[in-house]
């Protein structure tokens, strides 16, 4: 909630100050995006489930704006600004409202207007210790701000998309599974699906161009879609070309005729997604379960044990760190390293700070390549709940 | 308007306001502007502690959800557009039997690879790897069409709020498909669009609706049975 009493206001200024003050001599510039963002960045870039939480209104010109739902993307459009290289590197810090949408009856830990302290590292190419740096500035911050208790929870995106690399299956199965691995219900029936024929899938695609779509040869099943078009009269309107919906109908085929996932497969996704306990186990767990694709698995599981390692080394207690392999399901940004720091006061649902690695947010933001990323930020009033030994 | 009065929202307007006061007239209910022809304030002949307020259809489902109105009559697709938990906060009394109207998902007729809304999040992510977008969904309906979406896994899309000619939309370029009401579908295969085979999110018609949120005095309450009555509810 925003601060209703001078005194709340005056404890969150107080608080605000030692943890920007961590975030500065750490090396992070302090800045200050825009409170109200052109919403078509937000909206093309975060979906729309946080879109269903972003307050959007049209302004007297017809543009359509939001008040900022979080401080991350507001931070990679300042960088963009600032820099025609989108890979320069920075450090920027901040300490701002953000507003969500909440509904009726939501908790108290779940204000619709929060001020978010954060801190994001763009353009560092050295992304273990990116992560690591994150994160040990970030307890840092909560340690100062007289945060005692709390547990670190980490997950890794990465590994989840290296091991869908290192097997064995179509490209396109892979997209999609990747697509789908943010609503786990789905994935676990995707999953299931593609270890099943698939000729059923066949049927919804009209029977008489069915059978003219060549899975190797996009020219002639252009054709085929065009000759189809033109037979029935239907016109091609709107931003999808033919090449696109005749690219689809090819998948398709395809996946008809490849054959099944392997059991095999399916149990690794499976036994991978299921892995959950103290970080260094987990690591010695993804080694044991992943021995027979060292050569694909070998660099991204190495890469994990480094951040572990740099973590340990800037003094973040690794040791009751936790590691499930299914976090970070929730957050549809990040594309690596994720993690959360928990309170025993607000428990899992509510964290105190959060963050992670997005690499494919600057480009989708307006850079011209990816450019690697790593941000997080503290929920101020939750913080101040749990210092001040009350309700946030 | 006094607490003492049932406060009865109709149509202020075209075939929806005829057939409503067409429905009530047959169940002897004569519905009457007072004062101006024009107004917006009425009575019902013979049920004295009640008064009509006309007003545009879709304005009636704020007036339920708010309790400015005990009962009323608009479309069921405009009061759970505008309620996230309609059944809590209204009573759905009588489907009336006209004002019918689909609200549906539809799609250019030339995407022959989407038929359903699984195979639309399957190009979800081709689209956005192709246009650097998420695809866009042309609609009046933007929570109707948020909970169905989720409730059917497709998350990666984004709304663009249309305020009239929804149809239009993905021929001018605005949107890639729309949500909106079709009758008999003509207005969409005109438009060079079809309605996905699990895409009819809800089969609407006019209803007559309670309020939850009105305060109902006793007096209300009796003119409300009054009406019911006459109604045969």
């Amino acid at each position: 909630m925003a601060a209703e009493t001078a005194r709340k206001f005056e404890a969150l200024e107080a608080q605000a100050q030692k943890i920007m003050q961590v975030f500065i001599k750490s090396g992070h510039e302090a800045v200050s995006p825009a409170i109200i963002q052109p919403a078509g960045v937000f909206l093309d870039v975060i979906g729309e489930s946080l879109r269903a939480r972003t307050y959007v209104f049209t302004d007297p010109d017809g543009d359509e704006l939001c008040l900022r739902p979080d401080l991350t993307v507001p931070t990679c459009r300042l960088h963009l600004e600032r820099h025609e290289e989108a890979a320069a590197k920075a450090r920027y810090c901040y300490n701002g409202p953000t507003f969500r949408f909440q509904p009726v009856g939501a908790s108290i830990a779940h204000p619709r207007e929060f001020r978010q302290a954060g801190i994001e590292s763009i353009g560092f190419p050295e992304r273990e210790r990116a992560d690591a740096q994150t994160v040990a500035t970030i307890i840092e911050a909560l340690r100062a701000a007289g945060l005692k208790t709390f547990k670190l929870r980490i997950g890794d995106l990465g590994l989840f998309r290296a091991l869908i690399r290192a097997i064995e299956m179509p490209d396109r199965w892979r997209q999609f599974l990747t697509h789908l691995f943010w609503r786990p219900d789905a994935f676990r029936e995707e999953l299931q699906r593609l270890a099943q024929p698939r000729m059923a899938t066949l049927q919804s695609i009209p029977a008489e161009l069915r059978d003219a779509i060549e899975p190797a040869d996009l020219a002639h099943s252009e054709r085929a879609v065009l000759d189809y078009m033109a037979a029935k009269g239907i016109d091609a309107i709107g931003a999808r070309s033919v090449t696109e919906v005749a690219a689809s109908l090819m998948w398709r085929v395809a996946d008809a005729k490849a054959d099944p996932l392997p059991p095999e497969s399916v149990a690794l996704i499976e036994q991978y997604l299921a892995i959950s306990g103290p970080a260094k186990a987990a690591g010695a767990c993804l080694k044991d379960l992943l021995r027979d694709r060292a050569s694909t698995m070998g660099p991204v599981i190495d890469s994990y044990h480094r951040r572990l390692q740099f973590m340990s080394e800037l003094g973040v207690d690794v040791v009751h760190a936790e590691f499930s392999a299914e976090f970070g399901r929730q957050l549809e940004y990040y594309t690596g390293f994720v993690f959360e720091i928990v309170s025993p006061e607000l428990g899992l649902g509510s964290p105190v700070a959060g963050g992670g690695r997005y690499d494919d947010l600057m480009r989708a933001a307006g850079a011209k390549s990816d450019v690697p990323a790593v941000g997080a930020a503290i929920h101020t009033e939750r913080l101040l709940g749990v210092t001040q030994g009350g309700t946030p | 308007m006094t607490t003492e009065h049932l406060v009865l929202a109709v149509p202020s307007k075209g075939r929806l306001m005829e057939q409503t006061i067409d429905m009530f007239g047959k169940a002897g209910l004569a519905l009457r502007k007072t004062g101006n022809e024009r107004g917006y304030r009425g009575e019902i002949v013979g049920i004295d502690n009640a008064e009509v307020a006309f007003i545009s259809a879709s304005e009636i489902a704020w007036y339920l959800k708010t309790g400015r109105a005990h009962m009323g009559v608009t479309g069921e697709d405009l009061v759970r557009e505008q309620m996230s938990d309609a059944d809590d906060r209204v009573e759905f009394l009588k489907a009336l039997g006209f004002g019918h109207a689909n609200v549906v998902v539809a799609v250019p007729d030339y995407w022959i690879d989407v038929r359903t809304m699984a195979d639309l999040d399957e190009i979800a992510g081709a689209f956005r790897r192709e246009h650097g977008r998420w695809f866009r969904v042309a609609t009046k309906y933007v929570n109707t069409t948020r909970r169905f979406f989720a409730h059917k896994g497709v998350s990666d899309y984004r709304i663009i709020e249309s305020l009239g000619a929804t149809e239009g939309a993905p021929a001018a370029g605005t949107a890639d498909l729309i949500v909106d009401i079709t009758s008999t579908g003509a207005t969409l295969a005109a438009n060079g669009l079809r309605v996905l085979d699990d895409g009819v999110i809800l089969k609407s018609e006019a209803n007559l609706i309670a309020s939850h949120a009105a305060v109902w005095t006793p007096a209300v309450r009796q003119a409300q049975n009054e009406i019911m009555q006459a109604l045969g509810l």
